[in-house]
């Protein structure tokens, strides 16, 4: 491994603020659709058929595969299920609530 | 003969004439999405909501205890919007993104709220609304410590 691998491995981002334990939720004076769309508002565990997972320091999609799905080879499903916050799926941050497709 | 003629002309402008005004009317229908007639009139901050889901104390400052609300006016009806709440800290850090999906029918009142058991860190924040995945407003507020 070349000194810019090691520089490049070793960067340190500014210390981030931990959200991971921010409650949230929503209503409205409107109704909801006759089906009821998947209630992204919790904080964590399974609403209707997708669960969600706040991402800790240390995380990769890789290991959130591996503990979801057994695989971690299966990171892209992740990756695709989260483009509206993942742009650069090496790069996720602490706080950051994805949802899990299932399997 | 001319009477014949004539008669079988008419016919024929009276079909096109029905034609192009049919045509006509389905263009103009099929050129009106539902979604368009929903847009967010207001967005409100506060530290709590009433019945109506308006904030009753509007503020852009909060302490690091306050549950944090933020109140969506949309107008217009659709079968089905989708509103979408994107709060960020300071640099961009996401601290929360919730997602509601309403069958609005006029004026609506759609209210998120945020809060953290071990209080909030100081600083700036933003809210961002999306409806229908369009960003259409955002708010900053302050975090101050007490």
């Amino acid at each position: 491994m070349g000194i810019f691998d090691k520089l490049k491995g070793n960067k340190t981002e500014k210390p981030r603020a931990d959200f991971s334990n921010v409650q949230s939720g929503s209503s409205s004076t409107a109704g909801e659709p006759a089906i009821p769309a998947p209630d992204l508002s919790r904080t964590t565990g399974t609403t209707g058929q997708e669960q969600t997972y706040t991402v800790v320091a240390g995380d990769s999609l890789s290991k959130i595969a591996k503990r979801f799905y057994g695989d971690a080879s299966l990171w892209p499903r992740l990756h695709e299920a989260n483009r509206d916050q993942i742009t650069n799926p090496d790069l996720i941050h602490p706080g950051q609530r994805l949802k899990i497709p299932q399997a | 003969m001319m009477t014949r003629q004539s008669g079988r002309t008419q016919l024929s402008a009276i079909v096109a004439l029905f034609l192009v005004t049919a045509a006509c009317g389905g263009s103009r229908e099929a050129g009106a999405p539902a979604t368009t007639a929903v847009r967010v009139t207001d967005v409100g901050l506060g530290r709590s909501v009433g019945g109506d889901k308006a904030i009753t104390d509007r503020t852009d400052t909060f302490r690091p205890n306050d549950t944090i609300y933020a109140s969506v006016a949309t107008e217009g009806s659709a079968s089905s919007a989708t509103l979408r709440a994107r709060w960020t800290f300071e640099d961009g850090q996401v601290v929360d993104e919730s997602t509601r999906t309403i069958v609005p029918n006029n004026r609506e009142r759609t209210e998120f709220h945020i809060s953290k058991p071990n209080a909030w860190p100081s600083g700036k924040y933003k809210l961002e609304v999306f409806l229908d995945n369009q960003s259409v407003e955002t708010k900053d507020f302050e975090v101050r410590g007490s």
